[in-house]
């Protein structure tokens, strides 16, 4: 169990975790469903770069917080993750979800900008990694905002979820959850509370 | 039968390839468009039962590989249907008759998906009775299919070895974690044992005779039973055939013979989750419409 008083750096590294965690969960809602196959692949690639970054994240976490990557991603409570409520929205419809993409993916990118010039190497070297794959995850929600822009759809989702996305950059204004964090957490944890303790 | 015809036969029988732009017998070209359509619209149709898992995955690694491995049968969905396409029918044809019913989908992905057990047996055991069905495929008398199967039939292997490591970490944990393995098995074996079609002869199945398929359907029940009821059993499970036993004189298996109706029905769209997962991507394809008509309105 990880201890409600983490460390700068511990709770820095969760909160990153949290966002690429939770987005890559809700990415892989796309798998078999999206609206072309070559998106379908697309969004499973990006979905599984995102939990590879969690991983990453948690693991540098977990070193301080003396226990591990899935401990930190599935063994807390809905109420300790420290994800943005952009992430955790249900986004079932095409043009919400490249909304909330291309926005997630802008504030990531000043995100990553920041912490690439962090003083501790260990945070600033894994940046640079996770900024080398997230560099096509721009460009593919680059290439959708072009497709989209001018469909009504789509702008009136840029500004249903602009203001959630703030909150990337400014943990100031991470206080609370969606109600989707709880529904999301309850599915993520599902086979792992079915037998506690167990190994998968 | 035309003499062109005859040839042709000849042509596949001997071990010939074809390639698209060859000429090829009707016949020919329909059975192949269909069977290669069917295999194209089951990699897709298989992606829906794993997919509720991948949101419910226990660990980092496993939600890795198996959305990687989901994401590999879209993958080859969509090389698949390139080869449809080339025969003459269009991707987005082959997936409306596909919503329609129209066509036909593998018997194995019309079942509920129950556990996390199921996870593992269908990357284990159904992923392992394709690979047999498709390594046979690689001496395709169609060339353009069998060069796709090479890449398909590699990939395919990492995901047994995904589903076996699966399996094996559960039956390595609690009792539990055992009891959905047998449970998951017993329900998968009946669907198992039908996958590779009634045993008709291969000199009466005018799929082999085309060569589109160059072994026939009891042989490769023959070889999947070989290949893993001994690994089934090494691992403490017990395959749910009273039946079950291998003949050491002729080195065959003898099994209960597979309830053919039941396959019959499924495959015709009367499996217990067929209605459902075609209205899932019927819902999916209606949503997203617009969004393929602002894409190629763009293109155009």
């Amino acid at each position: 169990m990880v201890s409600p008083v983490l460390s700068e750096r511990a709770q820095l590294l969760v909160a990153i975790a949290d966002d690429e965690l939770i987005l890559g969960w809700r990415d892989s809602e796309w798998t078999g469903i999206a609206p072309f196959l070559e998106e379908d692949v697309a969004f499973s690639s990006i979905a599984q770069n995102e939990v590879g970054h969690a991983r990453a994240l948690y693991e540098l976490a977990a070193r301080d917080l003396d226990t591990t990557a899935d401990a930190l991603a599935f063994d807390r409570k809905p109420e300790e993750y420290r994800c943005a409520q952009l992430v955790e929205l249900r986004l079932p419809e095409w043009e919400r979800t490249i909304a909330r993409h291309y926005l997630y993916e802008q504030a990531d990118a000043e995100r990553l900008e920041r912490l690439k010039t962090s003083d501790d190497e260990e945070v600033a070297g894994l940046a640079a990694k996770i900024d080398r794959e997230e560099a096509y995850h721009r460009l593919h929600a680059e290439m959708w905002f072009e497709r989209l822009k001018d469909e009504p759809r789509f702008t009136a989702a840029l500004e249903e979820l602009r203001p959630l996305a703030a909150a990337v950059n400014d943990p100031s204004l991470r206080n609370g959850h969606t109600p989707e964090l709880a529904e999301i957490w309850e599915q993520m944890t599902e086979v792992r509370r079915s037998v506690p303790g167990a190994t998968w | 039968m035309a003499d062109s015809e005859q040839e042709f036969l000849e042509y596949v029988q001997s071990g010939g390839q074809v390639e698209t732009d060859d000429w090829m017998p009707d016949e020919y070209r329909a059975r192949l468009r269909k069977f290669i359509e069917m295999h194209g619209n089951s990699e897709l149709m298989g992606v829906l039962p794993e997919r509720e898992w991948i949101l419910r995955a226990p660990t980092l690694q496993r939600k890795l590989a198996l959305t990687a491995k989901v994401q590999d049968e879209v993958g080859h969905a969509q090389l698949i249907y390139r080869v449809v396409e080339d025969l003459g029918k269009p991707r987005e044809q082959c997936l409306d008759d596909l919503i329609s019913g129209k066509s036909k989908f593998h018997n194995v992905f019309h079942y509920p998906t129950k556990t996390w057990g199921d996870v593992g047996v269908i990357a284990w055991l159904v992923d392992a009775a394709a690979i047999i069905s498709q390594k046979a495929l690689l001496k395709c008398s169609y060339a353009p299919y069998a060069r796709i199967m090479k890449k398909i039939c590699w990939e395919e292997s990492f995901h047994i070895l995904h589903g076996r490591d699966v399996i094996l970490t559960l039956m390595l944990g609690t009792e539990e974690q055992r009891e959905l393995v047998q449970e998951a098995l017993n329900r998968w074996w009946g669907p198992l044992m039908q996958f590779h079609g009634n045993p008709i002869p291969p000199d009466e199945d005018p799929m082999y005779q085309w060569r589109i398929k160059s072994q026939g359907n009891d042989e490769a029940r023959q070889q999947f039973l070989d290949g893993y009821v001994p690994q089934i059993w090494e691992l403490g499970l017990t395959v749910p055939d009273p039946e079950l036993r291998k003949d050491e004189e002729t080195g065959r298996w003898h099994y209960t013979e597979p309830d053919w109706d039941e396959l019959m029905s499924v495959v015709t769209g009367h499996g217990p989750k067929t209605e459902d997962r075609l209205d899932l991507r019927r819902k999916a394809r209606e949503s997203s419409a617009w969004i393929r008509s602002v894409v190629l309105a763009e293109a155009a």
